[in-house]
């Protein structure tokens, strides 16, 4: 019995979540037992993705294969936890718990009626399940059909209140998004043309005997699945859907959303580019320098952007615009370091965006005011929401001690290894812009006068999910430990493919 | 430049499918209105279906069912055109879930139109 269950483990952490999503609502009238159910789902999923990561992390990454239905690649599709599927589970399990947990009692308000709160754990579900899934998936189509069920979960997030501002901001989205990914999708087409298969190992194969017969068709699949993913994930210059969509959606939606679905599918480009593409393919049509130059724009404009906004919610937004730029930066250097910073940099990020607007929307529904200038004295009225907030700030910004150090640490690391001089002075100048537009929140919040309004901090569910996540943020600065670990193996196996 | 005119005609779905995607993605960015952003995403939704479908097949080929009387026979790859009925059924529900919306903004606006509906928005922002 036990090992019919680690055997099958790899597809139980994909479906078990769908398939709660879809009983979900058979029970929506009795709010506790779905709260319940959802919390007891999320905790099994959490140590489900524990188990599996040690057991790649004792294996010496030995990824684990698993052929759904018994059918062996190419012809089935194939499941691999390596380090890099291993890790991102982790990172998704590690967010969607306090999130969830946040969501607990507090949602009707939220979402406006009480019938819509199963809707919105159905979607969380179906939302987490599919990330997990383009995390292990080893097949091409497989990964469209997940991105596909993870955009629409998306835009449903967004849309889950029937305020029509979050409406307008879910079309946007999904107009976009899917204009996203019918270029991943040809992306895909021309991979399957130019190599016959779907398996990603076995296309990767193929690609790099094949390659020369026709450049220009593998020009335009890269090409395709660079737009594609990069309105997905809001790479700068396509990133006009994510602050209405992040800003307007209900908070735990706006966490998930900032902390994990734009991750999502940074890995499957990821994927896509080192075990699809491989690094010699992407040095030959310099698509490194392209994500370099990409990133550094991002960045840049990205933090321009946020010190102009007034909205909290909004700053955050342009701020996860930022923060994909590190991303696709550290993915061009083309080295271990470069690499280990991004994927290390992916986890603080999440744990620091998500505890960021999880705090934020404690304070927007407490003082009943979107604007910075309104959250005058909240942090002596609201110690715990405040001073997750603030450690979230300093975690961002890269003090040390805090995750976030760490990620730029050795994406610093990466970028003066590959000569990139002009990488490191823009991560750099990121950092002190990001210090520029959030500390002055800090300012705003401890030192000016208090309203005479009766604020107080939310219930426990609320304050234990902030207090996990700023114990993640904390942690991971102090003791990375065997999240880097995991971190650098992965990187070293994207590298180790040629 | 005539032997690039005679694969353009030879290829000619791949052609078809190129115009297709054009087209569909200027919709979706220059026009509008919600209901024509949408018709965009689908005729390039329909370019990509073609491509794939016209990459598995092979003129004179027969459909691919195993016939013991003709071994030697060429078979159509049945491959891409499975793939694209499940893209064709995660469009539809793309298609449904963004009519769904175009509802609800209509019945809080009273038009389609994205221009008006961030105009209204704005003016709402200011009081």
């Amino acid at each position: 019995m036990i090992s019919a269950i680690t055997t099958n483990l790899p597809i139980f952490v994909i479906i078990i979540p769908l398939f709660i999503a879809f009983i979900l609502p058979t029970f929506s009238r009795r709010m506790k037992l779905v709260e319940g159910v959802v919390i007891s789902t999320e905790t099994l999923w959490l140590l489900g993705a524990g188990y599996l990561a040690s057991v790649v992390l004792l294996q010496n990454g030995t990824p684990i294969i698993y052929n759904m239905g018994g059918w062996a690649a190419p012809w089935g599709i194939e499941l691999k936890v390596d380090s890099l599927g291993a890790f991102f589970m982790i990172v998704v399990t590690c967010i969607n718990l306090p999130v969830a947990l946040f969501a607990k009692g507090n949602l009707t308000k939220e979402v406006g009626a009480k019938e819509r709160v199963t809707r919105f754990y159905v979607l969380l579900l179906l939302l987490g399940g599919a990330m997990v899934g383009m995390a292990l998936t080893n097949d091409l189509f497989n990964v469209f059909v997940l991105v596909e069920v993870a955009t629409l979960s998306c835009c449903g997030l967004v849309s889950a209140n029937s305020n029509p501002r979050a409406s307008e901001a879910a079309f946007k989205y999904l107009i976009l998004a899917t204009l996203g990914s019918t270029f991943v999708l040809g992306g895909i087409g021309f991979i399957l043309n130019i190599t016959g298969y779907l398996n990603m190992g076995f296309a990767h194969q193929e690609m790099v005997q094949v390659w020369q017969n026709s450049p220009h068709a593998i020009w335009l699949a890269m090409s395709f699945v660079l737009i594609g993913f990069g309105v997905k994930s809001a790479l700068f210059p396509v990133h006009v859907w994510l602050p209405d969509a992040h800003s307007n959606a209900p908070t735990p939606a706006s966490a998930i959303l900032s902390g994990l679905a734009v991750k999502g599918y940074i890995i499957c480009f990821l994927k896509f580019m080192y075990t699809v593409f491989g690094q010699n393919l992407m040095q030959q049509f310099n698509m490194h320098k392209i994500l370099v130059l990409a990133g550094m724009i991002a960045i840049i404009a990205g933090s321009l952007f946020a010190l102009t906004q007034n909205e909290l919610k909004r700053r955050l937004a342009y701020s996860t615009v930022a923060q994909i730029g590190y991303l696709f930066l550290g993915l061009g250097l083309m080295n271990t370091k470069g690499l280990t910073g991004t994927l290390f940099y992916l986890f603080s990020h999440a744990l620091i965006k998500s505890s960021l607007f999880l705090a934020a929307g404690t304070m927007i529904a407490a003082t009943g005011k979107k604007k910075i200038s309104d959250l005058a004295g909240v942090g002596r009225k609201m110690p715990i929401t405040m001073g997750v907030f603030t450690i979230g700030i300093l975690g961002l910004i890269g003090i040390p001690l805090f995750s976030g150090f760490v990620g730029k640490w050795y994406l610093l690391l990466g970028s003066l290894e590959s000569g990139n001089i002009l990488a490191a002075i823009v991560i750099i100048v990121g950092s002190v812009l990001c210090a520029a537009y959030l500390l002055p929140i800090i300012r705003i919040a401890y030192f000016e006068p208090a309203p005479e309004k009766d604020l107080r901090d939310p219930a426990l569910p609320q304050k234990i999910a902030l207090i996990m996540l700023a114990a993640g943020v904390i942690i991971l600065g102090i003791l990375p430990g065997s999240i880097l670990e995991l971190a650098s193996r992965a990187a070293a196996e994207l590298l180790m493919i040629q | 430049m005539k032997i690039l005119l005679e694969k353009l005609i030879v290829n000619y779905p791949y052609t078809i499918a190129v115009f297709l995607f054009a087209i569909g993605a200027l919709i979706v960015i220059t026009k509008s209105n919600l209901f024509k952003k949408l018709i965009g995403i689908n005729i390039m939704e329909s370019a990509i279906f073609l491509m794939f479908i016209s990459s598995g097949n092979i003129r004179g080929a027969v459909e691919p069912v195993l016939n013991s009387a003709h071994s030697d026979l060429a078979y159509i790859n049945p491959l891409p055109s499975a793939l694209m009925l499940t893209g064709i059924v995660v469009s539809v529900s793309v298609t449904a879930f963004a009519l769904a919306l175009i509802i609800r903004l209509y019945k809080s606006y009273g038009t389609v139109d994205a221009l008006k509906i961030a105009e209204m928005r704005n003016e709402v922002t200011k009081e």
